[in-house]
Parts: C-alpha cells; structure tokens; sequence
C-alpha cells in the first residue's frame, strides 16, 4: 500500500512541477502583454497544435520514418562493426580513433553536403540519422562488450567453446544492458537528427515546417512543431524502454529478492 | 582411470616464478585438497591441469594422458558460481550439453535428470539473481557435472558462502561425491573443510611454490559430523597448521 502511495507522488511531483511553470508563463505573457509573435502562452500553443493536428501529424509522419530508419540501420551497423572489432583486436585498434574521431566532425557542417549529393529527398536526413544515432550505440555495445567478466571467458575456453559460440552465449548478452542505455540516447537524439537534417532543405517533415513557421514569424507553429518533436523523442524512448524489458527481462535489478 | 598427475610443473608469471617445481598425485576417484597461502599459484596451478595455460616445464597427465595445453578435458568450477545472468537455472546447466552439440532441448530433457540431486528441483525456471548464495554454487556444480563426470577441479568453490550454509554444503557435497565417485582436486583455505571432504591434502608453500606436505587423512568416508572427535584429528589438523605455519 505505501509502496503505490510513494509511486504516484512520485510520478505526481514532477507532473503539479511542471503544471506551475505553466501556469507560470501563461501568467506572465498576459500580464506582460507579451506579442504573440515574440513569445505565445502556452494555452495559444495548445490551440494552434489542435488547429494545425492533420498538417503536423502528416509531416511528423515523414519524420519519424526518418528516424526509425536511420535507426535501425545505426543498429544494424553498431552490431555488425562492434562484432568484428571485438573478436579482432587489430580492427579495434585501427577503427577506434577513427570512430571517435568521425564525431567531432559537426553534424550541420556536413548534412549539406549529403543535400547536394543526395537531393532533396528522405536519403540525406536518413544519413544524418545514421551518424547521430550511431556513435552512442556502437561505443556501448563496444563498452559491454568489453567489460564482460574474463572468468566467463575463461570458464567457456575450459568447456572448448567456439569463439561464435562464447560470443553469442556469453559476449553478446551480457553486453546488451550497456547496449541498451546507449540505445536510449540514440533514441532521443534520433527526432533531432532528422529534424536538423529537414531544416537544410526537404520537402516535407516537422523540420520543413519549422522552417516555414520561423520565417513568417508564427512562433506559436514552431513551439507546437517542438511540442511534437519532444513527443515523438519521448515516444520512441518509451519503444525502446519497452524493448529492453522484454528483450532482457533478467536484467531488472531492483526487483531483486533472495529465496532459502 | 582419471587419476591426475602433475609432475614436476614449473612456471613464471610477470617475471616472478610462480610455480617452482609441483609435483602431486590425485588417485583415482578420489578428493585431494590443495590448501596454501594466497597467491601462491594455486589458481595458476589449476588453469595449467585444465589446459587453459601452458607451464614452462613438467607436465600433466589424466588417466595416463599428457594433457598438456588441452582444454575440455576437465571440469573446472571458479569460486564465483559464473552463471549467465541471462538464462535460467535449466539453461545454465545444460550450457556443456548444448556446447558439446546436443540439441537445446535433449540438453534440458538430461539436465533436469539431475536437479534432484542437486537440490534445484522447483527452480529450473529461476533466473540467477532470484536464486541464493548457496543454490548458485549447487548450480554451478551441477554445470560442473554435466561437463564432466569424473575429472573436477573445484577452486574455493565455497569461499563466498556464510559458515551455516557452507556446513550445509559439504554434507550435501559428502552424499554427491559418494554418489559419483569423481576424481577431484579441492583448492581451499579452510583446514576444517579440507579434513571433513578429502582423502589426502598437499600444503603448498608460498612464492616460488613448492608441495610442503603431502597427507594422507585417515578418517573412513563418508565422513560425519562427528569425525571431529576422532582421536587422530587433532593430530592431522596441527600437522597440516604447522605446515601453513598458521
């Protein structure tokens, strides 16, 4: 009973926190007299967010196409690059700088690069994806990795496992719940990345609107278009928290009890 | 047939020598106890009997076979249960059945066989973390079975268990060893638990290692509880302490 009491304060805090600072900048945009093309109240949002729904989802739609696909092929990637590193030593240590390396390069430098090679469609936004989601991923599949327990590795060695055997019974899973923290950066990062990459030049997606919104000053578009963004972050968060409990479902520490 | 003979092994580590010169013999079907101070190589000792490592001279041989360097010969079991925090109790113990190439579930089918026994029955489908101290080691060495029947080489496998749980163990160890009659080298630090499991000790020294002493202990198995009170224990047990220089 008190265990679900302290649940929904918990959840309760941030939420009536969160309800004041509302409250808050309605408050002072009226009392201000603040124009709406400098900062709307957060009721003037909600209206243009209900008003616009059906262009917004359409163009979040294109976004978040964008994203789930950078997404997976990020995924695919980390896994395939991760793998050969970890089991060849040589590759490691001549990849490794050059992952790290390939993220100080700014994003926003190179994304119109990919527009004047790749056009105007989804490809390039699909790209910037790719390089924002990937880093994280493939450094803490490559961190678990790493971090395996040598005792396992021993143990399975004194068994005369294969190397593919150890990797997918011993390497691979007990790397996925570093996998997956990195998998929940990418996540979030994943909307921005599209979105950046629409600003440079597409035909559609929240980013285009954005643009469109900014230049003709409706700033109550853009903050319901970060409304939306924030959503869909928070969304695909949630999709991956989902995943990871029931991917490694051994994996939820905190319920943690002894038998005998 | 497995009895294990090491014979002259010598090995150095980092530039320290290790292992100076090990000779030692487990008969066959029988439990041998290796105690010595920390760090003197008797985890080393052990990674070259299980082919994990190679020594700079001597050999090893099993049931009359150098084994040198060869792995999956015997079963070894670590201090820490290393049960894969991923699978289940059934699964984890079926891991050498599933290794050697049997199909997962024939795999499961002859592990479960065995939870009676090992005092797992109820919790095939419990996940490690759900499990206590010392259920993950009757786990483990059930893993340790199911690899090899008769060669084991148990490294302080009960060195993280309370004293009650640990006694419980060894009771339970006493019938299993009874049971399968497995040839086993016991590395430990406890001399009590050293007397009540095994039918002859080795002292190691410390750095460079040598054997001290090499002891027959006389008491009948399977040992009881009471086994304490025999006459001749306080005699083996200062002999063993004097060669610890405890």
């Amino acid at each position: 009973m008190r265990k679900k009491f302290a649940t929904i304060t918990n959840s309760a805090v941030p939420l009536v926190f969160i309800g004041l600072l509302l409250v808050l900048w309605e408050y002072l945009v009226r009392v201000m007299a603040i124009q709406e093309w400098l900062l709307p109240g957060p009721l003037r949002i909600l209206e243009t967010l209900w008003g616009n729904l059906p262009l917004l989802l359409k163009h979040a739609q294109s976004t978040l196409l964008e994203c789930l696909a950078g997404f997976v092929i990020a995924i695919l990637i980390s896994f395939i690059l991760s793998f050969f590193m970890e089991e060849i030593p040589l590759l490691k240590r001549a990849f490794y700088p050059l992952l790290v390396a390939s993220q100080t390069v700014p994003i926003i430098s190179v994304a119109p690069l990919f527009i004047i090679w790749f056009g105007y469609g989804m490809l390039p936004k699909v790209i910037v994806v790719v390089l924002v989601c990937f880093f994280p991923i493939a450094l803490s599949l490559l961190g678990g990795l790493a971090a395996v327990d040598r005792d396992y590795l021993e143990l399975f060695r004194s068994m005369k496992a294969s190397r593919l055997a150890t990797f997918r019974m011993v390497k691979l899973p007990l790397a996925l719940p570093s996998f997956f923290s990195g998998l929940k950066i990418s996540a979030s990062y994943s909307v921005m990345g599209a979105v950046i990459g629409e600003w440079l030049g597409a035909k559609q997606g929240l980013g285009t609107y954005m643009t469109l919104a900014q230049r003709s000053f409706q700033v109550d578009r853009v903050f319901a278009a970060i409304l939306v963004v924030t959503l869909c972050s928070t969304a695909l968060f949630t999709l991956v928290s989902l995943l990871e409990r029931l991917i490694i479902p051994w994996n939820r520490k905190t319920e943690w009890r002894e038998l005998e | 047939m497995p009895e294990i003979v090491v014979k002259g092994v010598q090995i150095t580590l980092a530039g320290l020598l290790t292992l100076r010169e090990i000779n030692l013999v487990a008969a066959d079907r029988s439990v041998t106890g290796i105690l010595g101070p920390s760090g003197c190589g008797k985890s080393t000792l052990f990674n070259i009997i299980s082919g994990l490592m190679k020594p700079d001279k001597g050999s090893v041989f099993i049931g009359g076979g150098d084994v040198m360097g060869k792995t999956g010969l015997v079963s070894y079991m670590h201090q820490k249960d290393l049960l894969l925090p991923s699978l289940n109790v059934l699964d984890n113990v079926s891991i050498p059945l599933v290794l050697r190439g049997m199909p997962r579930k024939a795999a499961r089918t002859e592990a479960a066989r065995h939870l009676q026994t090992f005092g797992l029955q109820g919790f095939e489908s419990y996940y490690p973390w759900q499990l206590s101290g010392g259920m993950k080691q009757r786990a483990a060495m059930l893993r340790t079975y199911l690899f090899s029947s008769d060669t084991w080489l148990l490294d302080e496998p009960f060195a993280s268990l309370d004293a009650i749980t640990k006694r419980k163990m060894h009771t339970w160890l006493t019938g299993v060893l009874e049971q399968f009659r497995p040839t086993v080298l016991f590395i430990t630090h406890d001399v009590d638990e050293a007397l009540y499991l095994c039918d002859k000790v080795y002292v190691l020294s410390e750095c460079p290692t040598v054997v001290k002493l090499e002891m027959s202990i006389p008491f009948s198995r399977p040992r009881q509880n009471r086994t304490i009170l025999d006459q001749a224990y306080g005699a083996v047990r200062d002999a063993v302490m004097d060669a610890l220089s405890i």
